[in-house]
């Protein structure tokens, strides 16, 4: 598929495609630093001094590159669909070369980072057990009432929570049936047949 | 096969693979990599620097270094856990294909180490709740806005809770007066004497 730049993206990245592919690359590097870690408006002053050029159309052209590359990993766009695309913006050819091996060479890192950045739920942690025998309240002596204590730890984006559970031994027996028929579900035909159809 | 330092289960495939690396490295380098992995479970940190001069020779990668470290952590542990004696581990672990000498040094300092390495473990195990400490203060109460002669003794408590989790200490804090502290005393006695005829 190709991407379909709409007007301003087109014209914020013209400012790109008439740069030397040095200073192309360091434009590149920007992104990529920004992307990983977030912008920083100070880097556009040094730049649009440096070049000559007003700050609004460095910010411009950094973002502008920032939001391509992104977009093609989203779609997961292979080499020739991404030079396609830029040849809609009019770059010379080495231009066009510099973007490629810009984008493939941080396709992966640029990809992990977007798969961090979608939904979530709470993810396993740790679960401690303990098994206790009850033998005596101060209603009622000479019990022998097994119990086992569990603690959950769930982690969500950095938080951990604590959950405390108690279950007798029936119900610890049922539980582990269950999640054992869930995992044999993964060996079923059914699963499998899925499995390889998706790549 | 079933091994009684897994606790009478089957050994677990990437243990096999560790023991197949581990039998690279010489006895007397195993011995001193198995006593850091002992120092760390006990509690003091580990030296990496030295681990990382004891497999330089035999050219470990890093992931073979954290590899080996976590095959051992996990058979001193689960020896420790199941109260396997050395020689039974000895054993057992000839059987899966380690050399004898590193098993001998090995299982020297797992049965030096075995008793703490199980009170560390029961220390460690799951607890609700602790309590860190007790403070207590007996007063006479003379009046008050209501009665003006009340004469009364009373008993503040602050109980200092430990939770088992996050280590910090939250203090719980009752008045009672001399008949219901009387009744919480009585209970707490059978209780006591509950627990002194459990232990055999």
């Amino acid at each position: 598929m190709l991407l379909a730049f709409d007007d301003s993206h087109k014209e914020h990245l013209s400012f790109l495609v008439d740069l030397d592919p040095e200073v192309l690359n360091e434009f590149g590097r920007i992104s990529m630093n920004f992307i990983r870690k977030g912008t920083n408006p100070k880097v556009f002053q040094g730049a649009a001094q440096k070049l000559g050029v007003p700050v609004e159309t460095v910010q411009h052209g950094v973002e502008g590159l920032m939001f391509l590359l992104t977009e093609s990993c989203k779609y997961m766009l292979s080499d020739i669909d991404f030079q396609d695309s830029v040849m809609t913006l009019g770059c010379s050819e080495e231009t066009r070369a510099t973007l490629l091996a810009l984008y493939l060479e941080n396709q992966r890192e640029i990809r992990d980072i977007l798969q961090e950045m979608s939904m979530d739920l709470p993810h396993y942690r740790d679960l401690e057990w303990r098994f206790d025998m009850q033998l005596s309240s101060r209603s009622l002596r000479h019990q022998m009432v097994p119990s086992i204590l569990l603690r959950l730890v769930t982690e969500d984006e950095g938080e951990r929570s604590t959950t405390m559970m108690e279950t007798d031994p029936v119900n610890l027996v049922h539980m582990t049936r269950v999640l054992e028929t869930a995992l044999q579900e993964m060996k079923s035909g059914y699963c499998r047949r899925i499995a390889r159809n998706i790549k | 096969m079933r091994f009684r330092f897994c606790g009478d289960l089957d050994c677990p495939d990437w243990v096999l693979a560790e023991i197949n690396i581990l039998s690279k490295i010489t006895s007397v380098k195993a011995k001193l990599l198995g006593v850091q992995v002992l120092k760390n479970m006990l509690g003091d940190s580990m030296d990496y620097e030295k681990v990382h001069k004891l497999t330089s020779d035999a050219k470990f990668e890093t992931g073979d270094i954290k590899a080996s470290i976590a095959a051992l952590t996990f058979i001193m542990s689960s020896a420790a856990k199941y109260d396997v004696d050395a020689e039974t581990l000895s054993n057992e672990l000839q059987q899966l294909g380690l050399p004898k000498e590193h098993t001998t040094s090995l299982c020297k300092s797992y049965s030096d180490a075995q008793t703490k390495l199980q009170e560390n473990f029961r220390e460690s195990s799951l607890r609700v709740s602790m309590l860190d400490s007790v403070q207590w203060r007996v007063d006479y109460i003379l009046s008050s806005s209501e009665l003006q002669h009340v004469n009364e003794p009373s008993v503040q408590l602050k109980l200092n809770v430990k939770d088992g989790s996050s280590q910090e200490v939250n203090p719980v804090a009752v008045t009672l007066t001399s008949d219901k502290f009387r009744v919480l005393l009585y209970e707490l006695k059978q209780a006591q004497t509950a627990m002194e005829n459990l232990e055999l």
